[in-house]
């Protein structure tokens, strides 16, 4: 770089200083976004993983039949550490119960309880006690601090929860935990407690535990806990047959989460990845702006060029001045973006963690994570600006004379130069605007994907949520009924008896009863099933649902393979798409046998579902469960009331309670189903608006991208123009063939926009962690249609009068 | 037709073809030699031949007008003793390079050491001063020593005589002043051979009969000096004409201006 190049450089950055200005913001801006959803991304990732290892989670828990007393595990836990590739072993138990609500009654949310031996050493599956100290005495619970919101429960107060023979129980609640290995409360809808194994007796249960959790190395000796699954299952397994022949004790159930793994990773991950995809494709729109507008840059110095070659310059000296041009560009918006990125994700990290129930011990990105920007903000812009970079620099002497701002045209274009010219009526402007655009395909093709790289993302982001909503409203659709009774289901009644009772109540029109249960699939030849199941039973394990005969509440779901379960199959089972995903090897036709009660049974595979509403699981018929397990009395009772108001709801899931309640029927709860899908909903907010700002910021990119891309072109024809000033033109034609080709990009862009946009929803709705159907959001595509012409007609503007003010002296002294 | 100037000019020529050239060629090889060159131009409609077997040989010292109608190849035979364009076929060697053999990058350099180039237009880089614009090709080639460069450039300017627009920007000066300054800048490197593109055609004709003077001033100084002009009274100053007529050197006008038809120099 010789000291005159350099000089030039700078006067020429500060003679287009505007574009520099316009160029570095773009940049900056999809940077930033990028760079604060990146790091976001590792720090939670890091943060969850930090938070939930840190609780020691067992890499198994083995069920028994019966439970035995205290001590007695105590001494197997102490003989299992010493079995090969056991680290650790502690005994435990849990259950969960209803709580009652202010004002009696038995509350929608239960509270989930963990019970430990007060003598536990509290390695395995441990929790930090904010308030009060473990073990907490008889009579007393530490609450898990996510639950306080939701079961309105304050610390020195007590909690009263349904015993297992149905009296309502005080506990007093002696402090606070914080678990982050537990999906918080209010994503749950479930308390989470703790209480030593003392406190059992107060809760009218004997002390008795019957869960063995379990660490387990990759091989005996090592002490850290193994993260090969398969590994662990062997381990856990050997172990269950030294324990039945050591103990003679009869196994229900393995679980076998996914090591080290919070319940939630793989959902936060692919939601992160989902909005990173996002940031990507901001950082590569703002690339593609960058490089149109260098190229712009690059064409208008094309004259220049021809200059310095014809006095001596040789390629790569010019190469080195237009680099340096584009390095000037790609230092300044890194520079820029560094510390508004790193802002953005300290407070959207936070967020997220919020979401997950993990407290940040840092919120600092590790340093490769930075690297990583700082090479993405150099070298993307640097990568998309090479072509012309060095097309630039390889411009001849003699393609610099012959430049006139017009491509070399094939034969195809002048053909459509001479169709147009022979429609006859249309207006001559509107020819000359068509011609301009097909000058320079390059760049026209350049503003076109800009504008539709942002109408892609725009629609997609809409599309998704759209997505979202419409399962959402299909769930709400399927969902026919209007309370849900939960029973204890421990009473011998009847199920026509249940519904009889109700059915009869004021805004009631129709009950069903119905029986949900959780279950798993025990392998063939086996005792027990070994599941993917987390602690809280909830996440990894199965739910099955028993259909009542002539439900009108369901109607037989779309069929993937097989058929739906015919009114009274026994034997049978129905599958959703998600458990068929689960258990990769299962077609319609063949057999499991699953767990249901504690007790293996076997089934017949029908038909494999979509999932849509009810939840997915597997399907059984009341026939069916009937035959299976000799229950007969539902557990649930489904009821549709008159009007579909939360008043009457409410009005009747109360008074279904106290009918049922005043028959010595064991009520759980009973709740309008709108109350969860409203809980739901309201976290799902801070996502959406992540969405729509990144689409927003892109729009801002593609117009900020057209409106340079005009002027580019503006700039170029400078001569033109001034010569159709010179033959009198008047300044509105001039104007009005300028916007017109801006308008034409746009409407252009917004065809092409349809292939990122139909991309990008595909994805995202197969990606993020939330139901949703494929579909294009109609309102998103009319919204963006107007957005983009109206932007196209405004950006154009300034490039449109700065056009028709050319006089013909500027156009002649314009080199 | 004056027959005194072309006496006048004839002597110069006699005169400096007694010196050797800058680059020290021996006198019996000509700093240009084309050889049957041919130039076609490849258009989307059909090929044109601007150049039909052009012969021609330029003596170190010589000052050769080159002239034609509109049309003719001028400025494609200038383009191509440059190094601009390339010729479909023919051999051209210019200050003992065969021209052929060199890359892009490789005539660019060569350009910038062995020719001075003017253009029709004034083709000064606006962003830099007139100064800095006539030190550029110095900064290219590097073979005068970064120190000396501006003390350089300015004797430069005082020799075209806008010594006091040195720190301007190139929009600031007339058009007389810029074509200087582009002359200024094309003698930078000192180079042996100085191609002019009609260098007056978009001056007025006082400005342009100084801008002629100019060069037969540097021709006096030993530079070999090709141009391509319109310029009317040009014959005064030259020593040599080469007429183009349909991309050939125009049969019986050959070595000597006073065989020219006038009505041809000018049509
Ligand atoms: N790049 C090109 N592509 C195609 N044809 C060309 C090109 N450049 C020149 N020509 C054609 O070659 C012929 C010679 O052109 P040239 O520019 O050499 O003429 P000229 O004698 O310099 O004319 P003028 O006095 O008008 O400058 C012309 O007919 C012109 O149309
Ligand atoms: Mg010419």
């Amino acid at each position: 770089m010789t000291r005159l190049l350099f000089v030039k450089l700078l006067r020429d950055l500060r003679g287009a200083w505007e574009r520099i200005v316009l160029m570095i913001l773009a940049l900056s801006i999809t940077l930033v976004m990028f760079s604060g959803v990146f790091y976001t991304w590792g720090v939670t990732g890091r943060e969850m993983a930090r938070a939930y290892l840190s609780t020691n989670p067992a890499s198994a828990t083995i069920w028994l039949e019966r439970g035995l007393n205290a001590d007695e595990m105590a001494a197997i836990a102490v003989e299992a550490r010493k079995q090969p590739g056991i680290i650790d072993a502690t005994s435990r138990t849990q259950f969960t119960l209803q709580v009652q609500q202010e004002g009696g009654g038995w509350g929608p949310n239960p509270l989930q309880i963990f019970v430990a031996a007060p003598d536990d050493p509290m390695r395995i599956e441990n929790f930090t006690v904010e308030q009060g100290s473990w073990p907490p005495a008889a009579g007393e619970i530490l609450i898990d601090r996510s639950s306080f919101d939701l079961l309105k429960l304050e610390v020195g107060e007590a909690v009263v929860v349904q015993a297992p023979n149905g009296a309502p129980t005080s506990l007093r609640i002696s402090g606070v935990v914080y678990d982050p290995a537990l999906a918080p409360s209010f994503q749950e809808q479930k308390g989470h407690g703790f209480i030593s194994a003392e406190s059992l007796p107060v809760l009218g249960e004997p002390v008795a535990l019957d869960a063995l959790n379990i660490q387990v190395a990759d091989q005996p000796g090592l002490i850290t806990p193994s993260r090969d699954r398969d590994v662990i299952v062997a381990t856990a397994r050997d172990l269950v047959g030294w324990l039945q022949q050591t103990y003679g004790v009869a196994i229900r159930e393995i679980q076998v989460p996914t090591p080290y793994a919070h319940p939630h990773q793989a959902q936060a991950d692919s939601l992160l990845l989902g909005l990173l995809v996002f940031g990507v494709a901001g950082l590569l729109l703002s690339a593609i702006l960058v490089a149109t507008m260098l190229n712009g840059l690059f064409t208008q110095q094309i004259p220049q060029i021809g200059i310095m070659k014809a006095i001596g310059a040789r390629s790569s000296r010019v190469l080195q001045l237009y680099l340096l041009m584009t390095l000037v560009i790609a230092v300044a918006s890194t520079a820029l973006a560094i510390v508004p990125g790193i802002f953005i994700s300290r407070a959207f990290t936070p967020a997220i963690l919020t979401l997950l129930g993990v407290d940040a011990e840092s919120l600092t990105a590790p340093a490769w994570m930075y690297a990583v920007v700082i090479a993405a903000g150099l070298g993307v812009p640097l990568l998309f600006a090479l072509a012309s970079l060095v097309k630039t620099s390889r411009t001849t002497v003699r393609e610099a004379l012959d430049y006139r701002g017009v491509d070399r045209r094939g034969d195809i274009s002048a053909r459509f130069d001479a169709g147009l010219g022979r429609l006859r009526g249309l207006d001559r402007t509107v020819l000359m605007a068509f011609r301009n655009i097909f000058r320079r395909r390059a760049r026209f093709l350049l503003s076109v994907g800009l504008l539709a790289s942002a109408g892609g993302v725009f629609v997609g982001g809409m599309s998704t949520m759209a997505g979202f909503q419409a399962s959402l409203d299909r769930e709400r659709e399927l969902r026919r009924w209007d309370v849900d009774v939960r029973l204890a289901g421990i009473d011998q009644v009847l199920a026509d008896a249940l519904t009889n009772l109700v059915a009869d109540l004021p805004g009631v029109t129709r009950v069903e009863g119905w029986s949900t249960l959780q279950t798993s699939v025990i392998p063939p030849g086996q005792q027990f099933s070994v599941t993917r199941t987390y602690p809280d039973q909830g996440h990894g394990s199965i739910a099955v649902t028993v259909v009542p005969p002539d439900s009108s509440l369901m109607d037989p779901p779309p069929m993937l393979e097989g058929h739906w379960l015919g009114p009274n199959e026994t034997g049978a089972i129905g599958i959703s798409q998600g458990v068929a995903e689960d258990l990769p090897d299962i077609r319609s036709g063949d057999t499991i046998q699953l767990s249901i009660g504690g007790r293996p049974t076997n089934w017949r595979v029908v038909g494999i579902a979509e999932s849509v509403g009810h939840g997915g699981g597997i399907f059984i018929t009341q026939e069916g469960f009937e035959a299976a397990t000799g229950v007969s009395q539902p557990n649930l009772l489904r009821i549709v009331t008159d009007n579909h108001d939360e008043e009457t709801r409410t009005a009747v899931a109360q008074a279904a309670e106290r009918t049922l309640t005043d028959a010595g029927i064991v009520v759980l709860s009973a709740a309008s189903v709108s109350r969860s899908a409203a809980a739901g909903a309201g976290h799902m907010l801070p996502l959406i608006l992540v969405f729509l700002g990144l689409s927003i910021a892109m729009s801002v990119v593609g117009f900020a991208g057209l409106a340079s891309t005009m002027s580019t072109n503006v700039l170029e024809r400078t001569r033109e123009f001034g010569v159709m000033s010179a033959i009198g033109a008047p300044a509105s034609t001039v104007r009005r063939l300028v916007v017109l080709e801006g308008i034409f990009i746009a409407v252009v862009s917004c065809m092409i926009a349809a292939i990122p946009a139909l991309l990008l929803t595909a994805i995202m709705t197969g990606v993020l962690p939330m139901p949703g159907t494929f579909q294009i959001s109609v309102s998103g595509v009319v919204i963006w249609i107007v957005v983009v012409v109206l932007g196209a007609a405004l950006a154009t503007l300034a490039p449109a009068s700065q056009a028709s003010r050319l006089t013909v002296r500027e156009a002649l002294a314009y080199l | 037709m004056n027959s005194n100037g072309l006496q006048e000019s004839t002597t110069r020529r006699q005169a400096i073809a007694g010196r050797s050239s800058g680059e020290g060629l021996p006198l019996s090889e000509p700093l240009i030699d084309l050889h049957q060159v041919v130039k076609t131009y490849e258009s989307p409609s059909q090929p044109f031949t601007a150049l039909r077997g052009i012969s021609l040989q330029v003596r170190a010292g010589e000052f050769v007008a080159v002239v034609g109608k509109s049309g003719s190849g001028k400025t494609t035979l200038l383009n191509i003793l440059a190094g601009i364009d390339r010729p479909t076929s023919g051999a051209i060697s210019v200050a003992g390079t065969q021209l052929h053999a060199l890359s892009e990058s490789q005539l660019a350099e060569w350009r910038g050491r062995t020719i001075g180039l003017v253009f029709q237009f004034f083709q000064l880089l606006p962003t830099l001063t007139i100064v800095e614009n006539v030190m550029l090709p110095m900064d290219f080639v590097e073979i005068i020593p970064a120190a000396e460069r501006r003390p350089k450039a300015l004797k430069l300017l005082e020799r075209v005589g806008i010594r006091d627009q040195a720190d301007k920007l190139p929009v600031t000066l007339s058009g007389g002043e810029q074509q200087r300054a582009a002359i200024a800048r094309a003698l930078a490197n000192d180079p042996p051979l100085l191609l002019a593109d009609e260098p007056t055609g978009n001056l007025d004709s006082a400005t342009g009969t100084s801008v002629l003077e100019l060069f037969a001033n540097l021709n006096a100084e030993g530079r070999t000096i090709v141009v391509v002009t319109h310029e009317r009274d040009v014959r005064r100053y030259i020593g040599r004409q080469v007429m183009l007529r349909d991309g050939r050197v125009a049969d019986g006008v050959q070595p000597e201006a006073d065989q020219l038809e006038p009505a041809e120099v000018r049509p």
